[in-house]
């Protein structure tokens, strides 16, 4: 049988795999965007394997909530990123050094 | 090596690799998409831990608005598809190091030895006519409302948020705006030439 | 009756400081008149205070008087007071100083009249007496210094009286600052007090000292000083800064610069007597210490001849009689050095006036030839100046040693008592002062025929508007000579020879050192000394000195040309002041601008500014040029560093656990 560990197992891997997303990325930052929807996934896997196996669904409502907010969030920075590939017509992260000190 | 076995392994694996062909794409197109197979990878799992009204709504909300959403921005911002080899940067190896220490570190503490079979078992099998949406309402509307309601007001946030940022003037109206026209001088209009 | 000599002596200090307010901040509101009017009358009624105070502790033999006036700081185990002690040795001191400054308030009068600084010139002079006063009747070693420190300031003052004239300035810049280094040895002796006998009290130090005397102090390791010694020293340096003793002499002639008044009253008669009424003072100290007693034999002889020495080739007249002072200070100095403090005592009172009589004539003569002070251009005045012409003669026969003439008898005993002293370095001063005993009456005397006899060497002009000064400067210098011709006699027998003597119990000298009780076997009496005089040796060197001095100057001027030419090497060291104020200038002065040099442009520039200051900016800002390459500004690298602390953070939880 599949014991919760499995589940964890797999959500620490999507979620490595997520971080490296956005480590690793220098390509673009619609990259950085969906590697953070890994980890979000992730964490919600997380949630959903503990409400099962401790028979309370509370982190199924959290992962609700979880779902809801991310929603939002991905569409503000989308938003966003439209705006700056209108101003600076490109949306490569190499470019984005304007914080450089 | 039972059939739930089968479906858990086969779904996790498709699930990881999809999940490494998202960061690996070299066209962000196909990068989005490999993200949506992710997605209704897991939504499969979920399933597994009869989850039924969150997969449903993962692969309905996630996939079908958000990822949506995703591919009209990639496929309007002109996006450039660079090569392989350009992509990654100097500081891979150490990058690479620093996830595999990551989630070699989270593998450590979620490992068997402390969440397995024989420390946290099985739950029993519920009931025949167990509706897992009925059990998520009868809290959501009762206990939690008011997050619920909250959880509202912030996609109104969302909304307002992301138009405000994104929405431009047309340039090329024709509307006329009295209070501008009012506010007009002399030198505005008009230019003595001699 | 002692309270009312306590609120006496109060008076006699507070008038003149009256007096010196009132002069120098409303002088210019209540006008010249009222000035001199108003100072004069307070030193005189200072004097006459004076005088009672004199009679009622000298001559009626009241005991000795100290009063309290002001608890100033109790700190511990110290304490100091603003207390007087009244005993014979301050009340003639009081007396002198008084007389002498009434003496030159009203010379003032006339000699300052057409000086835009009159009302500061009277202020600046009844102040110094003030100080003078202070310091002479202070009960501690705390007031004495802060009368000590008055009287160099006010003699800063007065010296760069007319700060316009570059050389006036330089001159009493000098003197400051030539003070202040023998101050630093009468601070460190003030310091040794205060460490051995935990207070700056006269009577305390003073029954302190027999027990202190085989004591040593280390002061490098390895070398240990007897504390006695180490003490008298210390207080003999700031005594020979200002009594111009070798080699802190150097300002004494530069003092000069000063209008003639004060050079009558400070350097004659009272500033340069403070260091030698000091040591008289701490005789009591002095005695146990044979080395210093040697010192300031030594000392006190080797300025009493070379100045001397010196005064023979001076030209202006007012350099001849300060390196006279300087000569005589010597010789005040051998006596205190071989423990006949009341000698040394009678010849600063004896001295005090024929040398302030001296000063106030030549300034007499230098008024009436307006401000011409180059002896080379006098002579033949004798006819026009009757009056400063006789009262310089006494007191050029004063001061050569003539009997009966005061100098002589406070100078020949002054030479007995180097004569019959056993320290080591008395035969030295005896040869000094004997020696001395010739040169004083050649350069008074040369100086005396220069400016009045032989033919005249004024021009022209001059010549038939030379006319003698008015009453005003005359009174002073016939109220001075009277003293110089009887103080001696009169004097010598009460105070160096009676038992008590004149000084009585100020003075503590140990019956080994006692040399004045030898001479008090042999005495005659003032009358009979006088007739013994020409059997002694001194007598007819003084003569000689005169008559070699007419010689030189009225008979055959021609002779001392010739000397000059044929010794010119010596001639010019002797002009040079034996180089030691190109040493001071070479040396001392150099010396410390290149140190002041070298420090701001090394300590200051480099390290201060360069490495501390600068350098640390400079290190933060190569720390902040390296830090800033973290801030890259790729959201990717911001990412793998949060990433890296977080694995961190987990790492060291989780291990700690296992």
């Amino acid at each position: 049988m599949i014991s919760l560990s499995n589940f964890l197992m797999l959500a620490a891997l999507l979620f490595g795999i997520g971080l490296a997303g956005i480590v690793v990325n220098r390509k673009n930052i619609i990259t950085v965007l969906m590697s953070v929807e890994l980890m979000l996934l992730a964490v919600n896997t997380n949630f959903i394997a503990f409400s099962h196996f401790l028979k309370n669904n509370t982190g199924e409502i959290f992962v609700f909530f979880i779902l809801t907010v991310a929603a939002a969030e991905a569409a503000i920075g989308l938003a966003i990123m439209v705006v700056l590939f209108r101003r600076s017509h490109t949306i490569e992260v190499d470019k984005l050094d304007t914080l450089k000190g | 090596m039972t059939i739930i076995q089968i479906i858990f392994y086969a779904y996790a694996l498709v699930a990881t690799v999809s999940a490494l062909m998202v960061i690996a794409a070299p066209n962000p197109v196909r990068g989005t998409l490999f993200l949506v197979v992710t997605f209704v990878a897991m939504s499969g799992i979920w399933l597994l831990l009869q989850a039924e009204f969150l997969a449903l709504i993962l692969v309905l909300v996630y996939v079908g608005a958000v990822m949506t959403l995703f591919l009209f921005v990639v496929m309007m911002l002109r996006v450039n598809v660079v090569r392989f080899k350009e992509g990654f940067v100097r500081i891979l190896p150490l990058a690479i190091l620093m996830v595999v220490l990551m989630i070699g570190l989270i593998l450590m503490v979620v490992s068997p030895k402390y969440f397995g079979l024989s420390e946290i078992p099985s739950p029993a099998p519920t009931a025949a006519n167990y509706s897992n949406s009925m059990d998520l309402g009868m809290v959501l509307y009762t206990n939690y409302a008011y997050p619920f309601e909250i959880a509202a007001v912030i996609l109104l946030a969302a909304i307002v948020a992301a138009i405000s940022l994104a929405h431009r003037v047309p340039r090329h109206r024709k509307k006329q705006n009295p209070s501008e026209q009012i506010a007009v001088k002399k030198a505005d209009r008009l230019r003595l030439v001699k | 009756m002692q309270n009312h000599l306590i609120t006496l002596a109060l008076f006699i200090i507070i008038l003149p400081l009256m007096g010196s307010l009132i002069a120098g901040l409303l002088g210019k509101k209540i006008g010249r008149r009222a000035t001199h009017r108003i100072t004069i009358l307070l030193v005189g009624v200072a004097f006459l205070l004076s005088c009672y105070v004199y009679m009622t502790i000298v001559i009626l033999g009241h005991p000795t008087v100290s009063g309290l006036f002001y608890n100033w700081v109790t700190s511990g185990a110290f304490q100091f007071d603003i207390a007087i002690l009244i005993d014979r040795l301050s009340a003639t001191m009081i007396l002198i100083v008084t007389f002498i400054s009434l003496a030159v308030h009203i010379y003032t009068i006339d000699y300052m009249a057409d000086d835009p600084g009159y009302q500061r010139f009277f202020s600046y002079v009844s102040l110094f007496t003030f100080s003078m006063l202070v310091l002479v009747l202070a009960d501690n070693f705390l007031l004495l210094f802060f009368g000590w420190e008055g009287v160099g300031l006010i003699s800063y003052l007065l010296i760069g009286f007319w700060f316009n004239r570059e050389p006036a300035v330089f001159g009493s810049l000098k003197a400051f600052i030539v003070n202040r280094v023998g101050d630093v040895g009468f601070v460190l002796a003030i310091a040794a007090f205060l460490m051995y006998c935990n207070s700056l009290n006269y009577h305390t130090v003073f029954s302190q000292i027999p027990l202190l005397k085989d004591h040593v102090m280390r002061l490098f390791p390895g070398v240990s000083v007897s504390v006695v010694t180490t003490m008298s020293i210390l207080l003999f340096i700031g005594a020979m800064a200002k009594s111009a003793q070798v080699p802190l002499h150097v300002w004494l002639p530069e003092s000069m610069e000063g209008p003639t008044p004060i050079s009558a009253l400070i350097h004659a008669a009272t500033m340069v007597t403070a260091g030698i009424y000091m040591v008289a003072r701490a005789s009591p100290l002095f005695e146990y210490s044979t080395t210093a007693l040697s010192f300031i034999v030594v000392i006190g002889g080797t300025t009493a001849l070379f100045m001397g020495i010196l005064a023979l080739v001076q030209n202006d007249i007012k350099r001849v009689i300060a390196y006279s002072t300087l000569s005589q200070l010597g010789y005040m100095a051998v006596a205190l050095g071989v423990s006949a403090y009341d000698a040394a005592i009678f010849h600063l009172l004896t001295h005090a006036f024929f040398k302030a009589l001296l000063f106030l004539a030549a300034g007499s003569v230098i008024i009436a030839l307006h401000h011409e002070q180059d002896m080379r251009k006098m002579g033949g005045l004798a006819p026009y100046m009757p009056i400063t012409y006789l009262t310089f003669l006494v007191g050029a026969l004063a001061l050569s040693a003539i009997p009966p003439f005061s100098g002589f008898y406070s100078k020949d005993i002054i030479i007995e008592a180097a004569h019959l002293s056993v320290i080591p370095g008395a035969a030295y001063a005896h040869f000094c002062v004997l020696v001395g005993a010739f040169i004083t009456p050649l350069y008074i005397f040369r100086a005396f025929f220069l400016t009045f006899h032989g033919e005249s060497r004024l021009a022209l002009v001059e010549k038939h508007r030379v006319q003698e000064s008015s009453w005003i400067i005359l009174i002073p210098l016939l109220a001075l000579a009277v003293p110089s011709i009887i103080a001696g006699g009169l004097l010598i027998g009460p105070m160096l020879f009676k038992t008590p003597n004149l000084l009585g119990d100020s003075i503590f000298v140990l019956p080994e050192h006692n040399v004045l009780l030898q001479l008090a076997e042999d005495f005659p009496g003032a009358h009979l000394m006088a007739m013994k005089a020409p059997r002694s040796f001194s007598f007819w060197l003084a003569i000689s000195g005169i008559i070699v001095a007419c010689l030189f100057t009225v008979s055959f001027p021609a002779l001392s040309t010739a000397l000059k030419t044929r010794w010119q090497g010596v001639y010019r060291i002797l002009v040079q002041k034996y180089g030691f104020d190109d040493f001071n200038q070479l040396i001392l002065v150099r010396g410390t601008r290149q140190l002041g040099q070298f420090l701001y442009r090394f300590a200051d520039l480099v390290v201060i500014d360069g490495i501390v200051v600068n350098g640390s900016g400079r290190l933060i800002r190569w720390f902040a040029a390296v830090s800033r390459r973290l801030q890259t500004g790729y959201l990717y690298h911001y990412a793998l560093v949060m990433t890296l602390g977080l694995v961190i953070f987990l790492g060291w939880f989780l291990l700690k656990g296992a």
